[in-house]
């Protein structure tokens, strides 16, 4: 998993987490993170089922936003008295950490390191039979 | 330990069978812990088998908050290889067929990584995914008195996730074929791609605005009824 075994020293180095990977942003797809309102989000994803016009809309969470996008999905679909349905995919993302060296005149060097974080990919869609 | 059991996310009912003291405190804003309370007991009620159809036998794995990762997945990868067979009673040199991970509440994301896990080093597994709510019924007794306790109905979010060595419906709601550990991406990503960003670009400024205006308006409201997350 780790690629870099070696060590990281918190005083000599500055850890800056890159932004994970490039995301599919379709129209209905909605990323949930922990910052915005959970409300909020929610209301984003009624806003799109009910007067955007899909029929279907893709909600996604990783790591600790996972618990939210899940709620977000159970929510939406107990209001739509049992009109929605759930399809949840699991995922694992890579992600990339940078380590500055914080002092440039010392001897590290700037390294990367990789982790894993789970992910969670649900689809709240109307089923197609009328 | 968290002290504070009300997220704004989460349904609540208070139902106190003894009405000692005035217990108008909205449930939404509750903080029990706070108030003298203790949690005595924790109880899951039990919700219907998202898997409907599966043996009776099937090994699940029950993820808790504090589990460990090694300890899971050191038991449920013996039972799945079978190598080591632990139990006499097992003949099967393969080990089991299928395993499930279950679990709620703050445990959900640990429950992912171990299926997450267990598909990259058993691999070719066919997955099925369900969400529900769970019901957990929990009793608080006051430090002060003793005779006064509260029943507190919680909804928690909860997974179930069945790995499966042989096939599942495809039909199913949940269901993920074997190795789809990045297709996922990229396969989405390729078929829309193209459909999408000639109206993407025309109608992006209009529901950018749209969005953030309102999500200035629920931030507003969140800040005065509720207390920070």
């Amino acid at each position: 998993m780790v690629e870099n075994t070696v060590e990281m020293d918190p005083v000599e180095y500055t850890l800056r987490k890159r932004l994970p990977w490039k995301l599919p942003k379709r129209r209905n797809d909605v990323y949930v993170n922990m910052k915005t309102d959970f409300r909020a989000q929610l209301a984003r994803c009624q806003k799109l089922l009910e007067g955007g016009g899909h029929r279907e809309i893709c909600v996604h969470g990783l790591g600790l936003a996972i618990n939210r996008a899940i709620n977000i999905a159970l929510q939406l679909q107990a209001s739509s008295q049992g009109a929605l349905q759930l399809a949840a995919n699991t995922s694992t993302v890579e992600l990339v950490d940078d380590l500055e060296p914080e002092d440039p005149d010392e001897a590290g060097e700037p390294m990367t390191r990789t982790r894993n974080n789970s992910a969670i990919h649900i689809k709240v869609f109307y089923p197609d039979t009328p | 330990q968290a002290l504070l059991i009300q997220h704004p996310e989460h349904e609540t009912n208070v139902s106190s069978p003894l009405k000692s003291a005035p217990l108008l405190v909205p449930p939404r804003a509750l903080k029990l812990g706070q108030e003298g309370f203790k949690k005595v007991c924790r109880t899951e009620e039990d919700s219907p088998c998202p898997f409907p159809g599966l043996a009776a036998g099937v090994l699940e794995m029950r993820v808790k908050e504090g589990s460990k990762i090694r300890n899971l997945m050191g038991f449920a990868m013996a039972r799945m290889q079978g190598e080591k067979a632990v139990s006499g009673g097992d003949v099967s040199s393969g080990g089991l067929r299928q395993v499930v991970f279950t679990g709620s509440g703050r445990a959900v994301t640990k429950t992912i990584t171990c299926a997450e896990i267990m598909k990259r080093k058993v691999g070719s597994l066919h997955q099925l995914t369900k969400l529900q709510y769970k019901v957990v019924k929990e009793v608080w007794e006051s430090s002060e008195e003793g005779t006064s306790e509260m029943t507190v109905r919680r909804t928690v979010p909860s997974i179930s996730i069945l790995l499966s060595k042989d096939p599942l419906d495809p039909q199913e709601p949940g269901y993920q074929p074997p190795e789809t550990l990045s297709a996922l991406w990229e396969e989405k990503d390729g078929v829309e791609s193209a459909s999408q960003t000639a109206c993407k670009r025309p109608l992006g400024p209009l529901s950018y605005s749209s969005f953030t205006h309102c999500k200035r308006v629920c931030l507003g409201e969140g800040v005065s009824v509720l207390p920070p997350q």
